[in-house]
């Protein structure tokens, strides 16, 4: 997918981990590495909020589109 | 109530509008008096409920049915070596009791047709224990419910039709005239029985995509 989530970069700038940042949101880790490596299929409004305003940021600081040749959303071809 | 959605079909992902959803004349309502207290008298799905005891049940079932597949089957191997002089079955039809030499290929055929049917019915069981565990841990739409229940299908399909095929068989060639030859119209049933369990695998698969889709959603 095109939608790319930079978590990493803006956990690195605020100098936060994964894990306490978990905590504070309140989505567990795993959930949230599912975020990070772009496994996601769709990301809640709530979740959104939360994470923008723990990181103090804006959902464009977190989310990038990056048009390439597969950005197709391949839904069959995962099924 | 209307069945069908205005479009169709839906397009993947597309959410069912609430409004065909809901019915254009509500129910009368001695109707929905009636039928208030039927909506959860007792919990479904998960750990104690009634899934669990017909799980206990299926599993009680299951075991019969895999004994009584193995003797069949025991005895099926049994009757190509057992010497065969002298036994005659009677066949009773509606024109009176009727001798009839018992062959070995009779013999074979009746014990083949029995030990198939059986374990058919064994193999459908053990794909419904399985469904039946997922219910129980409250997990109904596993992605492998999906496979289960086209397994349960086909199964079914093949035991029905060979129930109606070993019947016109017999009928036709091992019994002439004792056995009424079978008719279309009795392969209606498993034909729409076949067809609903079909169509209940597809309503599980979109069941299993939604809660794949629910997963990815953080």
């Amino acid at each position: 997918m095109a939608i790319r989530v930079q978590l990493d970069r803006v956990l690195v700038e605020r100098r936060m981990s994964l894990t306490e940042l978990a905590d504070r949101v309140g989505v567990t880790v795993a959930n949230l590495s599912i975020l990070k490596t772009g496994k996601a299929r769709a990301v809640r409004f709530s979740t959104l909020d939360a994470l923008c305003r723990e990181l103090d940021c804006q959902p464009g600081d977190l989310l990038v589109h990056e048009p390439g040749p597969g950005d197709a959303f391949d839904d069959d071809a995962e099924a | 109530m209307r069945l069908l959605p205005p479009r169709h079909p839906l397009k993947r992902g597309e959410a069912l509008s609430p409004k065909w959803l809901t019915p254009k004349w509500p129910a009368p309502r001695w109707l929905r008096a009636m039928t208030a207290p039927l909506k959860a008298p007792f919990r479904a799905l998960g750990p104690g409920s009634v899934s669990s005891v017909l799980k206990v049940a299926l599993d009680v079932a299951y075991i019969l049915l895999w004994l009584i597949t193995g003797l069949l089957l025991l005895l099926l191997v049994a009757a190509v070596f057992i010497p065969l002089d002298n036994v005659n079955i009677t066949v009773s039809g509606e024109s009176g009791g009727r001798q009839l030499p018992l062959t070995r290929m009779l013999l074979l055929f009746g014990l083949g047709a029995a030990t198939a049917y059986f374990g058919g019915f064994m193999l459908i069981l053990r794909s419904l224990r399985r469904i039946f565990r997922t219910l129980t841990m409250g997990d109904p739409f596993h992605p492998d419910n999906v496979r289960r229940l086209r397994q349960i299908g086909l199964t079914l399909a093949v035991v029905t039709g060979g129930v109606w095929l070993a019947q016109g068989f017999v009928a036709a060639r091992l019994a002439p005239g004792v056995m009424d030859p079978q008719g279309l119209g009795e392969l209606l049933t498993p034909i729409f029985s076949v067809l609903i369990v079909f169509v209940l695998a597809e309503v599980f698969r979109e069941g299993a995509r939604l809660r794949r889709e629910s997963e990815l959603t953080i």
